[in-house]
């Protein structure tokens, strides 16, 4: 589905804004952290179509939704996580609870449930994980019998047990995976319905505002008609198609955290006078703790978009590029918030300042949807089978790309980042030969490397327009010396932990470290000091201390 | 009239990020102006470490030898106090101040321009303010004020008398009367002018904050006459200049009672006692811990009160008891931004210096050298907060004497 | 049906623009846009008459490049009816007279008005001009600085500041008013729904030809006031340590408040 034009989708950010200024204030987000309270009174106002109408962008416009794209959904989820990740993740609940609907219900059922939610103004929960099955969800236990009546299947009885549900206490519609004759499927449950219990709202390390609750389901009855697309067995690949763009909305969660973050460090540091000068005029203070940050969090924005424009143009299976943004935006954001706790010193330690609740918030992103441990799996199965399909060239081709695309301009690290693909297509190759990947272990970091190469190559690409996305706040030269500093430490770092592993499985792996061109990646590095200079002080401006 | 980049530009981008108006980009490595954007404001030129931006201006070709003199506008203070209305304003005697310096720089007389419903023998008082010219309207008509009465009463005597120079009060009044007469005689005017010069082509130099206050603009209305600017209350000092030979010219002008077509239902005067309006205070005496005790914080309303400002608190004396929250100058509670900044025995926590440091004037006493908020004053006295604050009492209120 | 015309503006966001320390002068990267506030209160009120008199027809007009389009589009999803933009390479630099004129010209195009009402002053020029300026150049009564306007009739009833406190007035129709918002004013922002809906609300770009404005009358070249110079307001604090005893340092105190016009 298209997104809105530009102007319709700032102004939409715009409201949000604007109704978290005055509804969302700092104290009463502290108040409602220290206390562990969901505001369910906000929650169900920010749903009032006369005052924002949150939910409507995930539902299509022939079921009274607004129909909002990926784009949309990528930059609202990014400025609700700004706000309060708990907040946001109790929208986002909705929007993936409406999603096996939205992908596999009949159009009697997405006509029934999808208005009823739009005009309703019904939170829905998504009711997978289990105590025993989080990432292995294929060991679901909760039971759907079948309840026949003149030969006929009229509805079914599900029991089990379903935990760390987001919105589980307050939500009015859940869409439950339980597992039918004919495998997994999805079940819509009403929050009334007899033998329904939500638990007790959890006490999270963060995400507070957010209900968390388990479920308990006593031989619910659901009619047939909520059996979401009328065959048993669908729930697992009704879920994995969404996959693309869901885990893009938890990696604009790990950007919007990140940022939130970051931008708090950033005019601290100006502010904070210590030996004779504040912090941000320090080179060891702003290198270390902030500018590296900076960078990883626009790289991972940049790949967002990327996907975000290409499930917008109606490509589908995109998991794992969805997997490649999750992962990276998550542990950005979770760098950026931790740092900026070290950035804040002492006052960062307290609840005055915001950082220690985003450090907090934020870890969540690194474990919901997938933990990013699955993440580092999910991305290097996917791209392992692409490396065997083409025999190794599949990364050698984008690498001669950006090659090519360096001699016209080099300004983005489009040549840096061609060595770093080139050197993970070895290290790739160099993994087949000596069977390598029997070794969890390797697939792991694989996948991780994987993550930066792709980010990298996206980044100098992308930089090498001469007009920058509307969410970039930098000019074109800071945008650059970043895509370029983040080119030399992609190259270092898949030639250095890529080799290193390698190595250490394997001792005739040595020449590998030729292969890899390693020298050619050290030499590469000259500039990167100068670059970070320009950074930190471009980041000095844009985000002014008042 | 245009504005170019030459052949030695350097490609190093500086004109890029200074323009206000993102009216400059790089192509090739070389300054690109896109003149729909460009304003002249100059930005660019300044910042050029080669010189290869050059701004040229058009000459006036029009003759503007008949307009001279500096006019004021005089204002008249509350017209809802009938004691009051016939009571000239301070800012009138402050602009004729500024008025005077630029007349001489002129060669020029100074006028003041004087639109009332009674005279009251306004030329003793306007003698010792340096004018040698007063156009006085005595009508009736003139009470209450009406923008469009006054406009045509002026905008007669421009047209009669051709000034080079027109000065208003950026008061509500004058703020509704000069826009209306400068658009009907199609010139330049510049609003809320910070100081005002005549440049070595005999122009006014209009200078003002723009962009809240972030940059000056040097403003100039070379193509038109009269030149008009408004000037806030409190912003000229007042010299007095006794002028022997006052020439006062009555003009009868016939104002059209018709002309009024904004009738005044109802006139509600401020209440005497305001409230408390610290966010607009235009002097404030704060005071945080170092003031020890809430019996001695209290001197410094004393203060507050002879110099006619309000009292501040930082969040440390609001937490010891010393003060009402409604005081508190802060991150979490007021930013302020006086003319003048008193910081008795406040440390300058980053939450309180956020709150203040836009102040145009800050003065901070504090025992403490290392006190942070000496980084943020103007004037630093390293003392006793609460000795200091009653000795500055017991010397004003000996010079009042 | 009466014509409820109101003037808006685009404007960066002063309070987060900021200065360059080495050469003094602005940055204008990453610094965002909104709708001067001034004009944002003003289309409430129009929309507050609208309320009460649902065959009013509220037109929102701008002056401004292509991206102005933005504050248009808001001010649709607020609820006005229709909305227009000028833009036109012919019109840039304009100051405050030539941006009355065109705004003028434009709204004479577009149908009569029966009243005007703008904002107070735009927080990037902060001159309060633009208003009154239409008003002279239609020849129709104004009333600046109001806080609340009523329609009664062909009557405007508004309450406006002067110097000592406020008036409550009246005026025949057509006039213009400028609104002064209160400094708590809680500014309404659309919903979704609102703003999604706004995407069908007509907004007319128009050039300097179509308005029939005079070229010269325009842009810089029809602007009595230029800019002539851009630096930066004061330089860095330099603290000054006042020295001596309790006495000394008051008497130094009070020189200073003397000097500098504090005190008598």
């Amino acid at each position: 589905m298209p997104s809105f034009d530009s102007i319709t989708r700032n102004l939409m950010i715009d409201s949000l804004r604007n109704y978290a200024k005055r509804k969302l204030d700092y104290d009463f987000i502290r108040e409602k952290d220290a206390a562990n309270e969901c505001p369910l009174d906000i929650l169900r106002e920010m749903y009032d179509p006369k005052v924002l109408g949150v939910h409507l962008v995930a539902i299509p416009k022939e079921y009274g939704g607004l129909g909002g794209g990926t784009f949309d959904l990528y930059r609202i989820c990014e400025e609700l996580a700004r706000i309060d990740l708990g907040i946001a993740t109790s929208v986002f609940a909705t929007y993936l609870g409406i999603d096996p609907i939205n992908v596999g219900g009949t159009l009697e059922q997405k006509k029934r449930f999808l208005s009823r939610i739009a005009n309703e103004r019904l939170m829905v929960a998504y009711g997978a994980t289990e105590p025993d099955a989080g990432s292995d969800l294929v060991n679901l236990k909760t039971k759907a019998e079948r309840v026949v009546e003149n030969g006929k299947i009229v509805g079914y009885r599900i029991t089990g047990l379903k935990q760390w549900i987001s919105n589980g206490g307050i939500a009015d519609l859940y869409t439950i995976l339980a597992l039918a004759p004919q495998g997994p499927s999805w079940f819509v449950v009403e929050r009334n319905m007899e033998g329904f219990t939500p638990a007790h709202h959890e006490d999270k390390h963060g995400i507070r505002l957010s209900n968390t609750a388990g479920l308990s389901l006593d031989n619910v009855y659901v009619p047939f008609e909520n059996l979401i697309g009328g065959v048993e067995g669908q729930g697992l690949s009704q879920a994995q198609a969404v996959f693309g763009y869901t885990r893009l909305m938890v990696a604009a969660f790990g950007l919007g955290c990140g940022w939130a973050a970051l931008d708090t460090s950033i005019r601290y540091s100006q502010q904070r006078i210590q030996a004779g000068g504040p912090l941000s005029q320090k080179q060891g203070y702003m290198f270390k703790l902030i500018v590296p940050h900076a960078i990883n969090l626009e790289a991972a924005r940049c790949y967002i978009e990327y996907v975000a424009k290409r499930i917008d143009d109606g490509e589908h299976g995109l998991q794992t590029e969805g997997a490649i943004a999750k992962y990276f935006a998550t542990e950005s954001g979770n760098k950026a918030a931790e740092d900026s706790i070290q950035a804040l010193g002492g006052y960062g330690y307290t609840r005055d300042f915001p950082v220690e609740k985003i450090k907090r918030d934020v870890k969540i992103t690194c474990i919901y949807e997938g933990t990013n441990e699955i993440m580092e799996m999910t991305i290097y199965r996917g791209r392992w089978q692409e490396h065997l399909k083409t025999r190794g060239e599949y990364y050698m081709q984008m690498a001669k790309e950006l090659e090519e695309l360096s001699k016209k301009n080099n300004e983005t690290g489009a040549y840096e980042a061609s060595l770093a693909l080139k050197a993970l297509a070895n290290i790739l190759e160099e993994c087949r030969i000596n069977k390598l990947t029997r070794h969890q272990y390797v697939t792991f970091v694989l996948g991780r490397l994987i993550s930066m190469a792709e980010h990298s190559y996206v980044f100098s690409k992308t930089a090498m327009s001469d007009k920058l996305s509307e969410t970039v706040k930098f000019d074109l030269p800071t945008y650059r010396a970043m895509a370029r500093v983040f080119a030399k430490n992609t190259a270092l770092k898949i030639a250095i932990e890529g080799g290193s592993t390698v190595l250490g499985l394997n001792e005739s792996s040595a020449k590998v470290l030729d292969k890899i061109n390693l020298s050619e990646i050290e030499k590469r590095q000259y500039g990167i000091l100068s670059d970070m200079e320009m950074i930190s002080s471009s980041l000095v401006q844009v985000f002014k201390s008042k | 009239m245009g504005i170019e980049v030459l052949s030695n530009c350097i490609g190093c981008g500086k004109c890029v990020s200074v323009c206000p108006f993102e009216a400059i980009s790089m192509v090739n490595k070389k300054a690109v102006i896109d003149l729909t954007k460009c304003t002249l404001c100059g930005s660019c030129v300044v910042v050029c470490p080669v010189k290869a931006i050059v701004i040229k201006r058009e000459v006036s070709k029009k003759d503007f030898s008949e307009y001279k003199d500096v006019w004021v506008f005089v204002e008249f203070g509350d017209e809802t106090d009938p004691l009051k209305q016939g009571e000239i304003k301070k800012v009138s005697f402050e602009l004729l101040s500024k008025g005077r310096q630029l007349a001489d720089k002129l060669k020029n007389k100074l006028c003041a321009v004087v639109l009332s419903y009674e005279n009251k023998n306004y030329e003793n008082i306007l003698k010792d303010y340096g004018v040698d010219r007063i156009y006085l309207v005595e009508d009736k008509n003139l009470l209450p004020y009406d923008t469009e009465i006054y406009s045509s009463v002026v905008i007669s005597l421009v047209n009669k008398y051709k000034p080079s120079v027109f000065l208003f009060p950026a008061t509500y009044k004058g703020r509704d009367l000069a826009p209306r007469i400068a658009s009907s005689l199609y010139v330049g005017l510049t609003a809320d002018c910070t100081a005002l010069d005549i440049n070595s082509d005999g122009l006014l130099v209009q200078s003002r904050p723009a962009f809240g206050g972030n940059i000056m603009a040097d403003i100039l209305s070379p193509n038109s006459r009269p030149q008009m600017a408004t000037v806030r209350p409190n912003v000229m000092k007042i010299e007095k200049n006794y002028r022997e030979n006052l020439e006062v010219i009555k003009e009868n002008i016939k104002i059209n009672p018709s002309l009024r077509r904004v009738k005044i239902l109802k006139r509600i005067k401020n209440p005497s006692s305001s409230s408390f309006k610290l966010e607009n205070a235009e002097i404030i005496v704060s005071g945080g811990r170092g003031m020890k005790t809430k019996e001695r914080f209290e001197v410094l309303f004393e203060l507050a009160k002879l110099l006619d400002g309000c009292v501040g608190a930082s969040r440390a004396a609001v937490d010891s008891g010393f003060i009402d929250k409604k005081h508190q100058v802060g991150q979490s509670g007021v930013t302020v931004n006086p003319r003048l900044y008193l910081a008795f025995g406040i440390s300058g926590a980053i939450q309180h210096i956020v709150g203040m440091k836009n102040s145009d004037r800050i003065i901070a006493i504090n025992k403490d050298p290392n006190a942070p908020i000496f980084g943020v004053s103007h004037y630093a006295v390293v003392g006793d907060a609460y000795e200091i604050a009653k000795k500055l009492i017991e010397k004003l209120k000996q010079s009042c004497k | 049906m009466k014509n409820i015309f109101v003037c808006i503006k685009q404007v960066p966001d002063s309070t987060e623009v900021k200065i360059n320390p080495e050469t003094g002068t602005l940055i204008r990267q990453g610094v965002p846009s909104i709708l001067n506030p001034y004009d944002h209160f003003a289309v409430v009120w129009a929309l507050k008459l609208k309320e009460k008199n649902p065959d009013f027809s509220v037109n929102v007009i701008s002056m401004g490049p292509p991206q102005a389009k933005a504050v248009i589009q808001l001010a649709l999803a607020l609820g006005c009816d229709r909305g227009y933009l000028l833009s036109d390479v012919l019109f840039a630099g304009s100051d405050t007279w030539a941006t009355s004129y065109a705004l003028s010209m434009a709204i004479k195009k577009i149908a009569k008005p029966d009243l005007i009402i703008c904002g107070m002053q735009a927080i990037d020029g902060d001159t309060a001009q633009v208003g009154p300026g239409i008003a002279a150049q239609l020849g129709i009564p104004q009333i600046t600085f109001c806080e609340e306007i009523e329609i009664d009739g062909n009557k405007l009833v508004a309450k406006k500041h002067i110097d000592d406190g406020y008036d409550l007035v009246e005026s025949i129709l057509p006039c213009l008013v400028t609104m002064s918002m209160p400094k708590d004013f809680e500014l309404p922002f659309p919903s979704f729904v609102d703003i999604a809906n706004s995407v069908s609300k007509e907004i007319t770009v128009y050039q300097a030809k179509d308005i029939g404005a005079d070229e010269n009358l325009i842009g810089l070249k029809g602007s009595p006031t230029q800019v002539s110079k851009i630096y930066p307001p004061s330089k860095d604090i330099k603290t000054v340590y006042i020295q001596g005893g309790t006495i000394e340092a008051v008497e130094k105190i009070i020189e200073i408040m003397r000097n500098e016009n504090f005190i008598k």
